[in-house]
């Protein structure tokens, strides 16, 4: 039978928005689903207001057993560390632990969660823009943990009677510089996790090297040398250091500025990987039709 | 020993409902009255309106060696019967029992006599091979080592399986999942099965398989309980089919008999292009209808119609002129011997399948 | 037609000792069939320690923790925390395990082939702890392995000496098994339990001294500590193998810790039995 241009099918439905606006609102509806998913499970509720308060916890009790009765511990590690303001210290460092490994799970998993659902491979045929689907869960994730750092912060000043002694809009510059990293992090995850099984682990091994390195308890100087120099390649550590100056100490924009630069080269790293590895794994799920397996 | 392979008596399921939501749903705004101390009829007409009733007092025996086919549409009830049956889900109130034991009091007996297959994909290890689940299943099923081996490999055979037995079953087909999901159920060489919709998700030639093992079956002696709301499967394979719909049994005989029921219908099958609502009813008053039925086709307002009418050719110039009408038309039509889905249409004016 | 079909069950006590088994090597066999498991498995040690250690190194002149001397009793902080470490992942694969096993069971759909079974429940849950306990066993041997290698861990005294703890240790895990099944219980009813459960076992972890000695408390927060039987159960064991200062006589301690075992074996059986029927009624068995 001839085709006849007027047999050959044509869409119905005529693309009359310029792509680049469809794709900003599939990115605005792809959030709002998230949203929603996130909402109507309460437990968050929880998660946002308990875990500021608990976590810090168990660095807190073990630096009052290590200081011991008459404090004398104490003494000695801030001889050694320079460090007065121990809870300070602490909160700051399991503060931002906690937004990576939640970044992890969050961002990270947000793809291999639809993988799960069933609900990839349906976003997958729509004409959207593919990395709309991890652009979306990433700002939603981001607001959550916004609140989550200002019930934080609110927690250590009323609860542990931390004092916030530096400005809160460097405070905040450091935050906003720590977004890239963090999240490029993520991206990068979630690509990976799609294509292997047990990523769990692969979470496990990332938090414990932010663990190990980068001083969420102890400065990184105490370390031996040749693990500070691996903790240099790690975003976490400036991270730490930069919002710890900011916050705690009294630390002007010049003595940022060189955090503030290794955050934005970071960042500019991350994000790139995070985007080459999304569209790899993208590729190796077309060629190997992976997207549909569980 | 009961003379029966299942009986069931009385059996009744009921679910709590989402309150106030439902009631606003059936047009009802008043929302239900809680409290122990409202005695009033209303109220207690609410508090039953509260329960979901899946299975409405079910009466059922089943012989040995039969194969019983119950059949009803999505949301009859036949799941939550089968449930029952194998101990997952507790009676709201009722009896049975399976092989002689009681469901309730003897359960673990029950589980022993009974083979029982839900969802198939999901209901073995994955990340095991094969052999590898089946041996830890007649372990669970207390099959001493020698006798559980041999049974192993006696179904592995059977199932066609042994080429790959030692394989990841996450690197099966769906057919070959469902073919060890069955062989978990046979391991014990149970007298009684219960399959539940055993041929859902099957591409045409598994099913077929999987028909032609359940016949296999009832020739050995097994005793088999399958649901599906597939009728040319339950006509084809059972000895009785009970008609299940709204949680109670509407039918109970064999296919033959069930058909007879209704054979001094005629049934007038049609394909109607062109279809538009309002023609429903206007077939519907044409005299000597009895009951009518619309499912849509493949194709822009092809609509297939199954009419039951005492005598069709009496009935026929009627319908026609109806149809013939301001642009539909009339594609195909036939009279039919009656099914066992016009069994059902006629006993509740509805469609079995969706 | 009369059917000559026989049964192949046929339940005697080795049957369901057979059972057991097979439970075990079915967890066990999955469970390395998960490589990056393996590798996970064998960084989790050091990811703990590596942190732990340079803390208290912080603390520290020569290894030596002094100001935590005035409430351990000991200045070896690192075996404090090992001993701390490796009962907590037992109680952990105990306390938790159950529920976990059984929520990973709903969640990839085995739970109903499971429980159609004609196997006691809670001989099916029990025996999903036997290759998690299997799997601590090795790495916590692996985290006394590292610690001695790369942390200057140095354990003194016989061999049989360390087998002493075993006399606390046995009636806290058995109690221990009680709590699983009422802890599993929830899990069958709530079926999404992960935030309660991840807070939960976080703060029990932490009031029972797994990562400190309890005396550092707080007045307010120590009564918390008190009433958990598992702070006997760590102040026990440390007691044994490090002579630190206890709450209570070590035999004291046993004592509870044996009257917590009986208590919570009766209470999770009913608990779980009780849940079970609930569930079984409801119908959310195969729901996750």
């Amino acid at each position: 039978m001839e085709t006849s241009p007027s047999t050959i099918l044509r869409p119905t439905v005529h693309a009359t928005i310029p792509q680049f606006w469809g794709d900003l609102r599939a990115m605005g509806w792809v959030a709002k689903k998230e949203w929603l998913y996130f909402v109507r499970y309460p437990s968050w509720i929880i998660s946002l207001v308990v875990w500021p308060m608990i976590f810090p916890l168990a660095y807190i009790l073990s630096a009052r057993a290590l200081s011991g009765p008459d404090g004398s511990g104490l003494a000695l590690f801030t001889a050694r560390t320079g460090i007065a303001d121990y809870l300070g210290f602490i909160a700051v460092g399991t503060t931002i632990w906690m937004w990576q490994n939640v970044v992890l799970w969050d961002v990270g998993f947000s793809l291999r969660r639809e993988q799960m659902r069933g609900t990839l491979e349906t976003n997958w045929l729509s004409p959207s823009w593919r990395m709309t689907f991890l652009i979306g869960p990433s700002l939603v994730q981001l607001f959550n943990m916004l609140m989550f750092l200002a019930v934080s912060v609110l927690e250590f000043g009323m609860v542990f009677g931390v004092r916030f002694n530096g400005s809160v809009w460097l405070t905040l510059l450091v935050v906003a510089a720590s977004i890239p990293p963090i999240y490029g992090i993520g991206m990068a995850f979630a690509s990976l996790v799609i294509t292997a099984k047990e990523a769990h682990n692969f979470v496990f091994m990332v938090r414990g090297l932010v663990m190990i390195f980068c001083g969420i308890s102890y400065p990184v100087s105490i370390l031996p040398e040749w693990m500070q120099g691996i903790a240099q390649w790690l975003p976490q550590t400036y991270m730490m250091r930069a919002v710890r100056n900011a916050a705690l100490g009294n630390a002007s924009f010049q003595d940022l500025t060189p955090d503030l630069v290794a955050l934005a080269s970071f960042g500019a790293f991350w994000l790139a990987a995070g985007t080459v590895l999304f569209y790899w794994m993208e590729r190796r799920a077309r060629q190997t039709g992976a997207i549909g397996q569980y | 020993m009961s003379d029966w392979a299942i009986e069931v008596e009385d059996l009744v399921k009921k679910f709590p409902k989402k309150e106030n939501k439902e009631a606003a749903k059936d047009g009802d705004p008043t929302p239900i009255k809680r409290g122990l101390f409202n005695f009033s009829k209303k109220s207690q007409v609410q508090a039953e309106q509260k329960c979901f009733t899946a299975v409405a007092g079910v009466n059922l025996q089943i012989e040995r060696g039969e194969v019983f086919g119950l059949l009803g549409p999505n949301g009859a009830g036949k799941s939550t019967l089968i449930r029952m049956l194998c101990t997952l889900l507790e009676p709201t109130s009722g009896t049975a029992r399976v092989n002689g034991f009681d469901i309730f009091k003897q359960a673990n007996q029950v589980r022993q006599n009974l083979g029982t297959v839900l969802a198939g994909e999901r209901s073995i290890y994955w990340k095991l091979t094969a052999r590898e689940n089946l041996e830890y299943f007649s372990a669970l099923y207390h099959i001493p080592p020698a006798a559980a081996h041999k049974r192993v490999d006696e179904l592995l055979e059977r199932m066609e399986l042994t080429a790959r037995a030692d394989d990841l079953v996450e690197k099966y087909s769906t057919g070959m999942k469902q073919r060890v999901a069955i062989s978990k159920a046979l391991v014990a060489n149970p007298p009684i099965l219960l399959l539940d919709e055993p041929t859902l998700g099957l591409d045409p030639q598994a099913a077929r398989n999987l028909r032609e093992l359940i016949a296999e079956l009832k020739a050995e002696g097994h005793t088999i309980l399958l649901t599906t709301h597939y009728m040319e499967e339950a006509d084809l394979l059972s000895d009785r089919i009970g008609i299940i719909d709204q949680g109670q049994i509407i039918a109970l005989n064999t296919p033959a008999r069930l058909k007879d029921r209704i054979n001094q219908r005629d049934v007038i099958r049609m394909e109607v292009a062109g279809w538009y609502e309002e023609l429903a009813s206007k077939l519907q008053v044409v005299p000597g209808i009895d009951k009518m039925v619309t499912r849509r086709m493949e194709g822009e307002g092809m609509v297939e119609v199954s009419l039951h009418a005492e005598n069709s050719r009496a009935v026929l110039p009627g319908v026609i002129e109806k149809i013939n009408y301001n642009g539909t038309r009339l594609v195909n039509m036939n009279i039919v011997k009656p099914s066992l889905e016009d069994v059902f249409i006629n006993l509740t004016g509805k469609a079995l399948r969706d | 037609m009369k059917t000559t079909v026989q049964t192949l069950s046929h339940p005697t006590l080795g049957s369901h000792m057979r059972a057991l088994w097979m439970i075990t090597q079915k967890d066990w066999t999955q469970y390395w069939r998960y490589p990056l498991n393996v590798v996970g498995q064998v960084m989790s040690p050091l990811i703990f320690l590596a942190p732990v250690y340079f803390m208290g190194q912080a603390f520290s002149i020569n290894g030596q923790a002094q100001g935590f001397a005035g409430y351990a009793g000991t200045t070896d902080y690192i075996s404090f925390i090992l001993i701390g470490s490796v009962l907590n992942n037992f109680i952990m694969t105990v306390f938790w395990g159950i529920g976990y096993a059984l929520k990973n069971d709903m969640d990839s759909g085995m739970l109903e082939s499971n429980w159609l079974m004609p196997v006691p429940r809670p001989l099916l849950l029990i025996g999903r702890t036997f290759s998690s306990l299997l799997i601590t066993a090795v790495t916590s041997l692996a985290m006394l392995v590292i610690a001695a290698l790369a942390f200057g861990f140095r354990p003194t005294g016989s061999a049989l000496a360390a087998l002493v703890p075993v006399v606390p240790v046995v009636p806290l895990l058995v109690g221990l098994y009680g709590f699983g099944m009422a802890f599993a219980a929830i899990v069958l009813l709530m079926r999404d339990a992960n935030t309660l459960v991840d807070i939960s076992s976080y703060l029990v972890g932490l009031f029972s001294g797994s990562q400190f000695p309890v005396q550092a408390l707080p007045w307010f927060l120590l009564p918390i500590s008190l009433a958990l039987p598992l702070t006997y159960g760590f102040d026990a064991v440390r007691g044994i193998l490090l002579n630190t200062k206890t709450i209570l006589p070590v035999p004291v301690e046993i004592g509870l810790l044996v009257l917590f075992m009986g208590v919570m074996i009766w209470l999770g059986l009913r608990v779980f039995t009780h849940m079970e029927r609930v569930v079984r009624s409801k119908g959310t068995l195969g729901q996750h």
